[in-house]
């Protein structure tokens, strides 16, 4: 009885152990991605083509996710107000959740499995064949390097690309506004325009720009600690997946209560 | 004798509870090259490794021309990574870049050459290595002993003072062997220090001054290739006759 106290005990401090190991080697990789970001060489070219591969290869998936939520969205709020007289507010209604909800979150959410699937596994196959080891023995950071250029690159990419998710979502609304509930384009517009404030709109990319951080540096963290081969490999990638996923949707509501207290 | 060039001083390292050095010291000299030997998992690798800082010790000293460099940070490692290179034992080419690139990869980094005079390098280096003309090709496009090669034209590219060959003619056949001791041969004709972990004894004796035997965390023999292969203690002698099974 005792020993399988203590061993409980001991099980639960390595768990706690390991938990906060983990939790301090994530924060040193973020600073040291930010250290390495305003100090020594910056690479520019990497960082480019990193935006190519990374952003404008994500634009026509967004484009989908941005579109379906549009029709979905306004289809839905669009019968089920009409229930109660309020078919005049979808386009406010719409509008104003696919700015501070839906379109950073759903793109988010796309990103982490097409971009941070892909980040972790070409990290780590990295790794496993010595590639990271390589960049540091030529005296080169793998930070400085790998993460850095990657970090900014969805950084910037991926508030960009929830604007355009948010834009063709309201593309999608007006369509389906004018097809089923007779709203008129300019009035949809009009509506759209008058409902959704600067604030809301910064809320969206801010809340892109988080999520973007954290997409990377999770990609990059277990991609650089692969280890045993492929199987490693495989297991890094949907480990980076599930995570970033569930660290999306619970960073979204304390992000947005914090929005909401301030805006 | 020489100046020494690189001191290893009572190594201690494991890995769990896997003691793999218990106590290692070895001197390097200048345009000395070692020979490294032992059994799988003695952690000939490892040493190697930690001389660069990929591995930290746990324990002990390891000194590069008089300057302790074993507990320095990662960022301050770096002006002894260019004067200690490392070639890997699968070449550890970037696979997204081509040979051209790879090879200049250190010049783009800590060199302000421009691109004619890093062209020129790479070409040179290409035609030590005998793969001139081949500088457009990706990694994937090359055998396993073209790799390694381009991986120590890699590391040579700098000009280090020391290269730490790992295990550099594993898994090839007795051609690309050849090729690779010869490479390995002319870069000691140049004056180049090294440390050669092989299992290869014939290259090892033929390459090395001095051979090392690293077996169960110790250093239990440290002379010239001849003494070696005259050695009467029971360990080596089992080590050269499993190497001519």
């Amino acid at each position: 009885m005792i020993n399988t106290t203590t061993e409980r005990l001991h099980n639960l401090a390595n768990t706690i152990k390991n938990f906060l190991n983990f939790v301090g080697e994530v924060s040193a990789l973020f600073f040291e991605t930010i250290k390495c970001s305003f100090t020594g060489p910056f690479y520019f070219s990497r960082l480019m083509e990193q935006i190519n591969h990374i952003g404008y290869g994500s634009t026509s998936i967004t484009v989908v996710i941005g579109l379906t939520m549009g029709l979905v969205m306004t289809l839905n709020f669009g019968y089920g107000l009409a229930k109660f007289g309020g078919t005049l507010y979808v386009p406010a209604v719409v509008s104003l959740s696919l700015a501070r909800e839906m379109a950073p979150l759903f793109t988010s959410l796309l990103v982490a499995g097409r971009v941070g699937s892909g980040i972790a596994a070409e990290i780590g196959a990295m790794n496993v064949t010595q590639q990271v080891d390589a960049i540091r023995a030529l005296g080169t950071s793998p930070v400085r390097v790998l993460v850095v250029p990657r970090f900014w690159s969805l950084v910037i990419s991926l508030p960009l690309l929830s604007a355009l998710s948010f834009a063709v979502g309201i593309l999608g609304g007006m369509i389906v506004c004018k097809m089923e509930f007779d709203i008129v384009p300019g009035f949809y517009l009009y509506k759209v325009f008058s409902t959704v404030k600067f604030h809301d709109y910064m809320s969206g990319i801010v809340k892109s720009a988080i999520f973007a951080g954290i997409i990377t540096i999770f990609a990059c963290y277990k991609g650089l600690n692969t280890k045993d081969g492929t199987k490693g490999v495989g297991l890094t990638t949907t480990w980076v997946v599930v995570t970033a996923s569930i660290l999306i949707l619970v960073t979204d509501f304390f992000i947005s209560k914090i929005f909401l207290v301030i805006w | 004798m020489n100046e020494v060039l690189l001191e290893l001083k009572n190594i201690h390292k494991a890995f769990g509870k896997n003691k793999i050095h218990q106590g290692v010291s070895l001197t390097l000299h200048k345009g000395e090259s070692l020979g490294l030997l032992g059994g799988s998992g003695t952690g000939k690798s490892a040493l190697l490794r930690s001389i660069i800082g990929l591995e930290r010790i746990d324990q002990g000293e390891i000194i590069f021309k008089g300057e302790r460099i074993d507990h320095l940070p990662e960022n301050k490692l770096t002006p002894y990574r260019i004067r200690i290179s490392y070639s890997f034992q699968s070449g550890a080419l970037f696979d997204s870049i081509n040979v051209f690139e790879n090879i200049a990869y250190p010049l783009f980094e800590h060199t302000i050459f421009s691109y004619a005079q890093i062209k020129d390098r790479v070409a040179e280096m290409l035609k030590l290595i005998d793969l001139s003309g081949k500088e457009e090709l990706m990694p994937s496009d090359l055998s396993g002993g073209m790799q390694k090669r381009v991986g120590m034209a890699r590391a040579m590219i700098l000009n280090p003072e020391i290269i730490l060959y790992d295990e550099p003619t594993a898994g090839l056949d007795p051609a690309n062997t050849l090729n690779v001791v010869e490479l390995m041969q002319r870069l000691k004709e140049k004056g180049l220090a090294s440390i050669f972990v092989t299992h290869d004894i014939p290259s090892a004796i033929m390459l090395c001054d001095r051979i090392v035997v690293l077996h169960e965390g110790k250093i239990i023999f440290n002379d010239t290739p001849q003494k070696f292969q005259n050695s009467e203690d029971p360990v080596v002698r089992t080590f050269i006759m499993s190497s001519k099974d």
